[in-house]
């Protein structure tokens, strides 16, 4: 479990996170909704420690995150896997090294080991013949999905998504979707996922949480969301013309 | 002032966390045989050239200015010989090496920095400075003597074939001169200050790509500072070593 204690985060004065207190569990998919420049990714970042809190605290289970020192934070850091928003893949890397890459440094694995593992990650985000790419070889969404085989290669304990599926076609989108919802469920992943797409929230949304200009506004689930009073909420998830049809045909 | 002192520390945390134990010796040298292709390697050909020119040159130039009868003419081999092995091979080529490798680390490291390739490391709790710094250093550092050696020798045969096409004096005066009150610890000398010289320029280089920020345009900042930097070290060194060792 991950629990963040009234985070704070300014940059050159101007708040972006204000007092956020969120928990997320094991075996659940959470995901962070927001408009663009919310401060989405801000959160996720100090959730792993790329950025630390002004104020506030992230918990570990039992352990504070966020006043450890590197070595510390190192033993938890090999359990995490992370998707960035770009990606984030190695240039200087094939696929095959890109998503090889943590094998080599944190697993005794033979060659033959680590590349039935790679095989297995990429065939699961629907990725075939690519192992000998160059990241710059690929498309966007491609890149994507090699960044989640990437997360993914280790097992984490803790997956961290920025924006997994935009970029990506409806089809491919919900195909990621539904691994990471897999994989959280059958591993006992505590999953946090940044989108801004209606359809993921919709689909695996088992714990969502809602941004609004550096405060989290609203928490609830995909069946809760449908019919809040919250008003920033509504114009968010009800922004395009089809949502607004739908809602008043049902609420006929 | 507050700036420079900033600099310092932050470069001196840096290379605490390069000078790390390596988490994997393999993945180590494998990446320090690819750094010292990238890096001493490809910097033989433009090596070659500058060396063998510039030792044509100072040949030429001291004959055409030892027209007194009372020097003797083997003295043009002492001159090329002094010149190359005291100032040129280190301190001109590592001048030179600064704009080439400085530059290439700092805006390869750079550009890992702003798409957050280095972040990615981190993430899964790798070392990205001791991963990504300590190979270039160590090759850098460890090679460049021999460069200094390669840049020495290139020097004289291009100042012997130059003698060799115009005639100025003979190939022997020239080989005489070359022997005439030779010390070797001015190779020594020259090839400490190479290593040294090299060290500056990969760490700084490194350093600077690694604290790169905003975008494409600071990775181009970070390059041009980096070869701004470690030329100006190499210059104050040149002077600190000299005075030291001769
Ligand atoms: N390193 C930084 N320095 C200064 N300001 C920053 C930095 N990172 C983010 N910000 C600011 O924080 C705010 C939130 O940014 P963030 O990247 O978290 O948005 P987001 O919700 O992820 O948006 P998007 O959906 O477009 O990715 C923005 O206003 C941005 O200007
Ligand atoms: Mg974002």
């Amino acid at each position: 479990m991950i629990e963040v204690k009234g985070l704070n985060k300014s940059f050159n004065g101007k708040p972006v996170l204000e007092n956020i207190n969120i928990k997320f569990k094991p075996g659940e998919c959470s995901l962070i909704i927001g408009a663009s420049g919310s401060g989405k990714t801000v959160l996720l970042k100090n959730l792993v420690g790329l950025y630390s809190p002004d104020e506030g605290e992230i918990w570990y289970d039992s352990n504070n995150f966020t006043s450890m020192d590197l070595a510390h934070k190192k033993v938890f850091r090999k359990e995490m896997g992370m998707l960035f928003q770009e990606s984030a893949l190695f240039d200087f890397a094939t696929v095959q090294e890109n998503v090889m890459f943590p094998m080599d440094f944190f697993t005794d694995w033979s060659f033959e080991q680590k590349l039935e593992r790679v095989n297995f990650c990429l065939n699961r985000v629907n990725l075939e013949n690519v192992n000998n790419l160059y990241p710059a070889q690929l498309s966007g969404g491609m890149q994507k999905r090699v960044g989640i085989a990437r997360a993914i290669a280790m097992k984490p304990k803790y997956l961290f998504c920025d924006e997994p599926n935009s970029g990506l076609d409806p089809t491919t989108s919900i195909v990621i979707d539904r691994l990471i919802q897999e994989i959280t469920t059958e591993y006992q992943i505590t999953t946090v996922i940044n989108t801004h797409d209606m359809n993921s929230v919709m689909e695996i949304g088992d714990h969502i949480g809602f941004i609004h200009k550096g405060h989290l506004v609203w928490e609830g689930n995909n069946k809760q969301i449908m019919d809040t009073d919250c008003q920033p909420l509504n114009d968010f998830v009800f922004a395009n013309n089809l949502a607004r049809q739908l809602k008043k045909n049902s609420s006929v | 002032m507050k700036q420079m002192f900033q600099t310092a520390g932050e470069y001196c945390q840096l290379m605490a966390r390069v000078f790390r134990r390596p988490e994997k010796w393999t993945i180590f040298w494998r990446q320090f045989w690819i750094e010292s292709q990238k890096l001493i390697i490809a910097s033989i050909p433009l090596l070659i050239i500058i060396s063998a020119s510039v030792g044509a040159v100072i040949v030429i130039q001291t004959a055409s200015n030892l027209e007194s009868p009372f020097i003797p003419k083997y003295y043009v081999g002492v001159m090329a010989r002094e010149s190359l092995v005291l100032e040129f091979c280190s301190t001109m080529i590592a001048l030179i090496l600064a704009g080439k490798m400085g530059s290439s680390i700092a805006s390869e490291i750079g550009s890992m920095r702003i798409t957050e390739q280095i972040d990615a490391m981190e993430i899964m709790g790798v070392n990205s400075a001791n991963f990504l710094i300590l190979p270039k250093i160590c090759s850098a550092t460890i090679f460049s003597p021999l460069l200094m050696l390669m840049s020495f020798f290139i020097g004289l045969c291009g100042g012997a074939v130059l003698i060799s096409l115009t005639g100025i004096i003979t190939l022997g005066q020239y080989a005489d001169g070359l022997q005439f009150a030779f010390r070797s610890w001015y190779i020594f000398y020259s090839m400490i200050k190479m290593g040294l010289f090299c060290f500056l320029i990969t760490s700084f280089a490194s350093y600077y790509g690694y604290y790169a920020k905003g975008g494409s345009l600071g990775v181009g900042k970070s390059s041009t500072q980096a070869i701004v930097i470690s030329s100006t070290l190499i210059l104050i060194f040149d002077l600190i070593l000299t005075k030291l060792l001769l």
